[in-house]
């Protein structure tokens, strides 16, 4: 019993520092078309992210686009980009949808989908993990 | 469970009547249980025995983008208090005329408070829902014409909704069941945010009528002794009634503090005038947040009848009967109101889940006119949105 008990720790341990050294490692990359020619200052990104600021600082409108919930780069992005929980966001997003005052973003499933939704349409803003950046986005800033 | 057949046969012939058009359904739900914790003793529709139904709610969105910036959205909540029976809380058509402007049109929450605008949604905020002594109007919504504006100032982002309608729902006043009818209803909201704090400010006015029995009967009663100028002032007929509502949020890291301060004016009217405030802060644990509010709430009239003296010794004069009658029904009417109380809020909420909540709440209530009314409420809360 106590061998199991033992046993269970130990892995339970293990799977807590994988978890923890994933989370902590993954960088954020925020990305747009490469046609896309505005300024985007660290500071703005909260607020295009949570729909506030609806064109770019050239005048095009941002079309947002966010991850499908519960993947860990989705959560490491909230956390530090927007620092809110991913609660905090869904609490956010709630109010708008609830009130007529605005709907939550686009989600898909992947960073693949990302890259493509983002190549297809000069206003979008997206972010991926850094790994997943190749020469056909542009990288705002890494996180 | 018959209404919510109704509901569903409803949203599915809402889904497939726009057999081009995308409807996105979305919800929420709050499971709400509550005792008060002293024998014999009420507080916000709870007595001693728990009770499941008030406070209890579920609500199923249906959104439709029409194309060329019109949308048609149906909110649909049903009630346990009312028996769970289906009502529309918003029913409009939305049209963006840019995207810093959007005009509602239909049935749609009036902004009269800071958290009016998703009132129902407890997943969106602390409490289990906000502080009752503040959120207290008869009426949540209206229907009419709403415009949404938002614009940023600099580094602060600016909203600003207008409203212009009417609600002529049938509302329980005075334990009586009478069709209100509030127009010419017209004002507004502006709310200033920046990073961590929101600044906001309301002022709605509305023609209040109240068809009320037993305002009537004393307003008649004036009349026929000849008291012409007192009688319209008990009658709510078409008599201007004004709301202003000042709130601040800090949501700082862990650190969440929230006032709102509210007046409502109710002149020419036997129906009190309202005071009201609370002040909210709370803290942030990982997935728990603690928090601590004190509200007061005070309703004050001034005697209606002041300059009409009681007779001491009647006798059998009609007259002087009849007026000391209705002295003491107007005064009684207007006692009957008198409010001037305190409560204290102690609660946390525990995001256990991506959609869910579970939150607990204390409230401890004291009446400062009667110490029998004090008592205590506890209430626990699973909420969600889908």
């Amino acid at each position: 019993m106590s061998l199991l008990t033992k046993f269970n720790i130990k892995l339970l341990t293990c799977l807590f520092c994988v978890f923890t050294t994933t989370l902590s490692f993954a960088q954020v990359s925020v990305i747009v078309n490469t046609a896309n020619s505005a300024t985007i200052a660290d500071g703005d990104l909260p607020r295009i992210f949570l729909g506030k600021a609806k064109q770019f600082s050239n005048g095009d409108k941002v079309i947002i686009i966010n991850l499908k919930f519960k993947q860990a780069i989705r959560n490491e992005f909230e956390k530090k980009v927007l620092n809110k929980s991913a609660s905090q966001v869904k609490a956010y997003w709630s109010k708008l949808m609830f009130s007529g005052k605005g709907k939550p973003p686009k989600e898909l499933a992947s960073d693949k989908e990302i890259i493509a939704f983002v190549l297809a349409n000069p206003g979008a803003i997206g972010y991926i993990a850094a790994e997943s950046v190749d020469d056909s986005v542009k990288v705002i800033k890494t996180f | 469970m018959r209404n919510m057949h109704k509901t569903l046969i409803f949203l599915s012939v809402f889904m497939t009547s726009h057999t081009q058009a995308e409807v996105s359904l979305n919800g929420f739900a709050s499971i709400v249980g509550g005792v008060t914790t002293y024998s014999d003793k009420n507080l916000n529709g709870y007595d001693d025995s728990i009770d499941f139904a008030q406070g209890s709610l579920f609500a199923l969105q249906a959104v439709s983008e029409l194309g060329e910036g019109l949308g048609v959205t149906a909110q649909i909540v049903s009630r346990g208090e009312d028996g769970w029976k289906p009502n529309f809380e918003w029913a409009y058509i939305s049209y963006d005329a840019t995207d810093n402007l959007r005009f509602l049109m239909g049935r749609q929450r009036a902004p009269f408070y800071m958290y009016s605008d998703f009132l129902d949604v407890s997943y969106a905020y602390t409490w289990i829902t906000p502080p009752q002594g503040v959120y207290d109007l008869l009426i949540d919504t209206f229907d009419g014409v709403g415009a949404l504006y938002s614009t940023n100032i600099g580094e602060f982002d600016a909203s600003v909704q207008f409203l212009y309608g009417r609600n002529d729902d049938e509302l329980t006043v005075f334990g009586e069941d009478i069709d209100v009818d509030f127009n010419d209803m017209i004002g507004g909201s502006v709310t200033i945010s920046r990073d961590w704090l929101t600044l906001r400010a309301g002022y709605i006015q509305a023609k209040l009528n109240i068809p009320h029995s037993q305002i009537n009967q004393l307003a008649e009663g004036w009349q026929q002794l000849g008291f012409t100028d007192l009688a319209q002032d008990i009658y709510v007929i078409d008599d201007i009634g004004t709301f202003v509502e000042l709130g601040f949020k800090i949501d700082h890291n862990n650190l969440i503090v929230v006032g709102e301060f509210t007046q409502l004016t109710l002149d020419d009217m036997p129906l009190a005038d309202e005071e009201s405030y609370y002040l909210m802060a709370g803290w942030r644990f990982d997935d728990v947040l603690v928090h601590f509010t004190y509200g007061s709430d005070e309703n004050t009239k001034d005697d209606l009848t002041s300059m009409v003296n009681f007779f001491p010794n009647p006798g059998t004069d009609a007259f002087q009967q009849g007026v000391n009658a209705f002295k003491a029904g107007t005064q009684g009417l207007i006692n009957q109101q008198k409010e001037k109380q305190g409560y204290i809020i102690i609660g946390a909420r525990w995001d256990f889940h991506d959609s869910a909540a579970l939150k607990f709440e204390y409230t401890d209530f004291s009446d400062d006119l009667n110490g029998l009314n004090d008592t205590g409420l506890f209430r626990t809360a699973l909420v969600t949105v889908f």
